[in-house]
């Protein structure tokens, strides 16, 4: 037998929602530990050094390098270190033609908030 | 106190093309275990089920159901999910109940239907969903290239090549070729690894285990409440469980699975042994790579690149490992998958395995499951009850 289910979720993000906002339009926003400040991007609402729940949110350059990269028939994601945060952050690369090394988040062409990341190469005009 | 796997089988591993559905596949791995039990329905007071995703199954409260159509009525009944490791997490589960006294005989049985009911891209989708939904969800990443981005770390800290990984999933692939339910008996060589399409680099699709349907089943009790005391069969003799942080990008080594080493130290602790005392093992290969970092997490080698090249982990090597294939050649239906790891270590144990065994069959042997990307661990240590 045949079964079809199709689900359109509303899915509130609680005290993240400050940085899909930020996603949205390309802002790196940042939670800072009260406590130990560790400054963590992605979030988590959590500390990840001290546990600690008492965060503020912080503004980051928007900038980063490159760890790891691995590259899929269609898509490239990879991990992205953004200067000023302790963590690494799981993106997907807007620009695959450059290899790696220092980047910039940017808001994502289309589809719900998410880390998007232009690679930075002079040679070429990354595409938005 | 005692809990021995007093009985066990599981159904083939494979895309299932006859019609049978999720509940046939319970009814014959339960029947089957019984019989290898000795015991009757009646005699069962508890089942533990074991699925990780209702997408998959298409029934919510699954454990309900199941029972159901396995004919018993009043018994304890719940389901585990625990991501990849579920099927282990209700063997460990089942055999708490048993320690604690609030069961005597329980019936474990893992199950999904991950690859009859959806198409792979879907159910791809939905594995998608196993790591961080929020963020890493969100990019559209899948698991091979979380489980990539975690190699490449590995491999540039220990020298690992994808030469070593190809040769352990053609490995794994000839291993499958001896067990009868192993849904990818592959006669293939690292080379046809190496040639076989891109998936999420360095992973080839011959890199990946598959998506399974099937089922599996081990009764677990106390030897005085088995028929001839449990003679010959196996005992638990430790057990472990241990969490990671869900995002690569927020572990300090995105390639180690400490979590893994928690959970092992926790069993070896248990069994009061050390990992020199493991004489065989099933380990959490969902990726070729997996296996080399799950063997290192589990302290299993000093080095466990030059072990690997030194054939430690074939069947004739000191210690061999996933002689049923693991999840690339025996397969991977998630809720079965850790019930069936543990099924098949016991029967190395028991000479009973009907695949590969070694020369002469070992007397402790270690299981690894995991969730997520070594997330959700979980380790068993099985001992002959001689
Ligand atoms: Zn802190």
């Amino acid at each position: 037998m045949n079964f079809h289910l199709s689900l359109d979720y509303r899915v509130p993000t609680g005290c993240l929602e400050p940085f899909f906002e930020g996603l949205r339009n390309g802002v790196a926003l940042a939670e800072r530990c009260e406590a130990c400040g560790r400054v963590q991007f992605p979030p988590g609402g959590v500390c990840g050094t001290c546990g600690g729940a008492s965060l503020g949110w912080v503004t980051l350059a928007g900038t980063g390098t490159v760890i790891l990269r691995t590259d899929t028939p269609d898509r490239t994601f990879a991990l992205v270190r953004f200067d000023g945060a302790a963590n690494a952050a799981l993106v997907e690369i807007a620009n695959p033609a450059v290899q790696t090394g220092p980047g910039m988040l940017m808001p994502p062409p289309e589809g719900p908030p998410r880390l998007f990341f232009a690679l930075t190469d002079p040679a070429e005009t990354p595409h938005a | 106190m005692t809990v021995l796997l007093a009985g066990g089988a599981m159904t083939p591993f494979n895309r299932r093309k006859d019609g049978s559905s999720l509940r046939d596949w319970c009814r014959t791995a339960f029947a089957r275990a019984l019989s290898d039990a000795a015991l009757e329905p009646q005699d069962i007071d508890t089942v533990v089920f074991a699925s990780e995703s209702d997408f998959f199954t298409l029934q919510l409260n699954p454990a309900a159901v199941i029972t159901d159509a396995l004919a018993l009525t009043g018994v304890r009944t719940l389901r585990v999910e625990g991501g990849g490791a579920s099927g282990h997490l209700a063997v460990q589960t089942g055999a708490a109940l048993v320690l604690s006294g609030l069961a005597r005989r329980v019936a474990v049985i893992g199950a999904e239907a991950s690859a009859a009911h959806l198409d792979a891209g879907k159910v791809g989708k939905l594995y998608s969903l196993s790591f961080d939904a929020w963020t890493d969800g969100l990019t559209g990443v899948g698991a091979t290239s979380i489980y990539a981005l975690s190699v490449l770390d590995f491999m540039g800290r220990t020298g690992a090549t994808t030469d070593d990984l190809a040769g352990i999933a053609a490995r794994n692939r000839q291993n499958a070729r001896h067990n009868p339910n192993a849904h990818l008996p592959l006669d293939i060589t690292a080379a046809d690894v190496a040639a076989s399409p891109v998936v999420s680099s360095p992973y080839r699709r011959l890199d990946c285990s598959p998506l399974s349907d099937g089922a599996a089943c081990v009764i677990l009790a106390r030897p005085e409440d088995l028929p001839r005391s449990g003679v010959g069969r196996v005992r638990i003799a430790g057990m472990g469980a241990a969490s990671d942080r869900v995002r690569l990008g927020d572990r300090p080594a995105p390639g180690q699975f400490p979590a893994k080493t928690k959970a092992a130290l926790q069993a070896y602790q248990a069994a009061g042994i050390g990992p020199e005392k493991i004489e065989l093992a099933e380990v959490y290969d969902s990726y070729s790579g997996a296996q080399l970092q799950g063997l290192q997490a589990l302290g299993l080698a000093e080095d466990v690149v030059a072990s690997e090249r030194a054939g430690r982990f074939t069947g004739e090597g000191g210690l061999p490992v996933n002689l049923s294939g693991g999840l690339l050649g025996q397969g991977a239906p998630v809720g079965a998958t850790g019930v069936a790891q543990i099924l098949v270590a016991a029967q190395q144990i028991e000479a009973t395995f009907p695949g590969l065994r070694p020369a002469s069959p070992p007397r402790r042997a270690l299981v690894d499951t995991h969730g997520g990307i070594a997330t959700t661990c979980a380790v068993m240590i099985l001992e002959s009850l001689a």
